[in-house]
């Protein structure tokens, strides 16, 4: 298998477990307790169904949408993830590149593995930070202040990970970062040599934005559960996020939002975005997923704040469907992190372009010529 | 695979099967007929959502709860559940001290295999008895005097046994107390020395708090679906139980309560408590399950009842929604029983440390601070 033979998200994670060391390709492909919620992120979107119109003209269909006060080229971004140079070693580099060929939004974790500065040399696309709230108020301020002067269109912060969830699959693996070579995982390391080999000669592992205040993460190894239990500054309540909405100046966004009330508060403390999220199912398990929970949240906020479904994406249909819900854009991380490992910047690109010519097939299907003709009498409930 | 390997029920499930001869394990492992109502009642838990609330600087949460005028550090104790010698030599010993030292209540069965008197010289933490209504009233007389006197906190009266369950893997395998050893289960039972070896050389297996009263059960080979066949009473009736509340005249539960009609009855005998269960699935396949059941239950009987869901808890998610939907506490049979099988008391101790943090990290996740913090607002059912 390579990836000409990767025509779908399914096969993206084929490939990549392939050349993925175990470890690593579980800490991407696990989530909390038994999985449920990650399971039901995907299936919630099979409960509902389109109902296309025909007849309608639809030779050119423009996929754009504007959030944050961005235009997109597409109808979905890529969220910011983790760790990236773990899954190719060419990371936020390769993921970067390919957002930008897109014109799409591309999400930089505060655990990224390449330095802001570094991103916005390399891409004038737009851009988000996403932003976790440390113990350490120089730590907060330092990614603050590096992210605005990289002028990063959008600040994200995380509200979802004030301790980190069970993850099953890395207590079994022992996943740390940067990973440990124990007995029990030296195997699987050893049977995907090109991973290994790349892993130390394409540069040092780092995690730039944090590097200058903690040595958790960058020299000793640490597993993500204990980063967010031990750095994270638990008692982070609406006050703090005003304050750094204020601080930051821009378009600030809450990642991780799930009620109602909740979404309500954002509006007020000056958001101009919330994504509508449980972490890819890696933190509460049994928590409803974004799909399920999307139009109340669209119906209490949608007029004052972009809403966006994050997570379970595989297909332009579901997007389709979140977009036809009232979501202004979509989107993702395993949408294309298996496809990072699976190819670097090849392998986004071309995971890139198929849920792009699905969505541009798939809107034509439905007889709609752009995003803004999708609504809620598209959709037909199954329940 | 050993203890240490054990971060959930599946693990502790699967370190019992390697442990416990085939009929022994299959005892604790299966449900009455097809086992519909057993799946359910794990099952249901994942058709509703849990939703959280974001910025609340919850800090430290407050696991606390009261039931059977007890106080509990945790939402969560161990069920009554006959027999625990056969599946670790040292039984309601090992349990009664784990729950202890987590602070939570351990319940004794009328056929435990230690008598009232040596549970309460052991263990000073919170207790229940479980009390089967006998025939010979005699019997049951002599029970709550004996707890009465051993300063038991409380009782339940289990009232879904009046006939014994239909549990068709036991007739497959033999199952009976104490193991008989047909050519059948021989194989299986001389896999597993060590189990031979305990139960051979460890005090010898009996009903400990029936043995003065009945020869049955104690020195026969008898399936303990005759025995509840035998000896209970089958004609058993409100005024029955309303007998043996009177005569216990401290908090006392029914057990086996699924009807809403029921819940409200418990209350005019006197009951301070019902324990929603369907008896692990093991006595009426295709019986509702707690969950889908309790929000009724504790919107009938308001707050004149403390209401304990019992049945198919797995997860610290698992308790937070039981708790959301009205449930003042949780209880846990099968899944103790296994760790128990597992480990003795190290492996109780160690479900209960899982448990615990389950549920700590949840409650975090949750935005929750304390027990009460779990209301309906907290859950949606997905129909």
């Amino acid at each position: 298998m390579n990836l000409k033979d990767c025509h779908n998200f399914g096969d993206f994670r084929k490939l990549a477990k392939k050349k993925l060391p175990s470890p690593i390709f579980h800490y991407i492909d696990g989530a909390a307790d038994d999985e449920i919620t990650y399971a039901r992120n995907t299936s919630a979107f099979d409960d509902v169904d389109l109902v296309p119109n025909v007849l309608r003209g639809v030779e050119n269909v423009d996929l754009s949408t504007t959030i944050f006060g961005k235009k997109l080229d597409l109808p979905f971004y890529l969220a910011p993830t983790a760790l990236q140079r773990l899954f190719h070693y060419d990371g936020e580099r390769a993921v970067g590149k390919a957002a930008k060929k897109f014109n799409t939004m591309f999400g930089v974790s505060a655990l990224a593995t390449v330095s802001v500065e570094e991103i916005s040399a390399m891409i004038d696309t737009p851009k988000m930070f996403q932003f976790y709230f440390h113990k350490d108020r120089g730590l907060n301020d330092s990614c603050l202040e590096r992210a605005k002067a990289a002028k990063f269109d959008v600040m994200a912060l995380t509200v979802d990970t004030i301790t980190g969830g069970n993850r099953e699959r890395d207590l079994r693996t022992g996943f740390t970062s940067p990973p440990k070579l124990t007995l029990s995982s030296l195997f699987s390391f050893a049977t995907k040599p090109m991973w290994g080999i790349n892993y130390l000669t394409k540069g040092k592992f780092e995690l730039p934005h944090l590097q200058d205040f903690v040595k958790e993460g960058t020299s000793t190894n640490s597993s993500i559960g204990s980063y967010f239990s031990t750095m994270l500054d638990q008692s982070m309540n609406w006050k703090d996020a005003e304050k750094l909405c204020s601080q930051w100046g821009g378009h600030f966004a809450l990642k991780g939002i799930m009620s109602v009330e909740d979404a309500k508060k954002a509006v007020d403390i000056g958001c101009t975005g919330i994504m509508v999220s449980n972490h890819g199912g890696r933190q509460l398990d049994g928590s409803r997923s974004p799909f399920d929970q999307l139009a109340e949240i669209v119906d209490a906020v949608g007029d004052k704040l972009d809403v966006i479904c994050e997570g379970g994406i595989h297909r332009g249909t579901h997007m389709l469907k979140a977009l036809s819900l009232g979501a202004k854009a979509c989107s993702g991380g395993r949408l294309y992190l298996y496809a990072l490992a699976a190819a670097g910047q090849a392998g986004v690109e071309r995971a890139l372009n198929q849920y792009k010519t699905e969505l541009q097939r798939d809107m034509k299907l439905m007889g709609c010529t752009k995003i803004s003709d999708l609504n809620r009498s598209n959709l037909r409930f199954r329940g | 695979m050993s203890l240490s390997n054990c971060y959930n029920f599946d693990d502790f499930r699967k370190l019992a099967k390697k442990k416990l001869p085939a009929p022994i394990f299959h005892y604790i492992d299966g449900g009455a007929d097809d086992e519909v109502t057993m799946n359910r009642n794990t099952d249901s838990f994942n058709e509703c959502d849990l939703i959280p609330n974001i910025l609340n600087s919850v800090g430290e949460p407050d696991l606390k709860t009261e039931v059977f005028g007890t106080k509990m550090d945790m939402p969560i104790f161990l069920s009554p559940t006959a027999m625990q010698s056969l599946y670790h030599p040292d039984g309601d010993k090992a349990s009664a001290r784990a729950a202890e030292k987590f602070g939570t209540i351990y319940s004794m069965s009328t056929m435990a295999s230690f008598s009232i008197e040596e549970i309460a010289n052991l263990s000073s933490g919170p207790k229940i008895f479980q009390l089967y209504i006998h025939k010979d009233q005699s019997i049951t007389n002599d029970l709550i005097d004996r707890c009465k006197r051993a300063n038991f906190n409380g009782m339940c009266i289990t009232v879904d046994t009046i006939v014994a369950g239909n549990r068709e893997r036991d007739h497959r395998t033999g199952f009976t107390t104490p193991p008989k050893f047909t050519l059948d289960s021989l194989m299986s039972f001389a896999m597993r020395p060590q189990w031979v070896f305990n139960y051979f050389t460890h005090k010898k297996f009996e009903l400990a708090n029936l043995k003065d009263k009945v020869d049955k059960g104690t020195n026969i080979a008898q399936s303990v679906m005759g025995y509840i066949n035998e000896q209970y009473d089958p004609a058993m009736n409100w005024k029955d139980a309303e007998y043996c509340i009177k005569k216990w005249d401290g908090p006392i539960a029914l057990k086996g309560v699924m009807s809403i009609d029921d819940a409200k009855r418990a209350i005019d005998i006197g009951c301070t408590a019902i324990m929603i269960s369907n008896h692990g699935g093991r006595q009426l396949d295709g019986s509702r399950s707690p969950f889908d059941q309790v929000k009724a239950i504790r919107d009938a009987v308001g707050d004149k009842l403390e209401v304990i869901l019992d049945g198919g808890v797995r997860r610290g998610t698992h308790v937070l929604k039981a708790l959301a939907a009205g449930a003042t506490a949780c209880s846990f049979g099968k899944a103790f029983l296994f760790s128990l099988g597992a480990g003795g008391q190290q492996g109780v101790e160690r479900l209960l440390q899982n448990m615990h943090d389950e549920i700590r990290r949840n409650m975090i996740l949750m935005g929750c601070k304390s027990i009460k913090d779990l209301d309906e607002s907290k859950i949606i059912y997905r129909r």
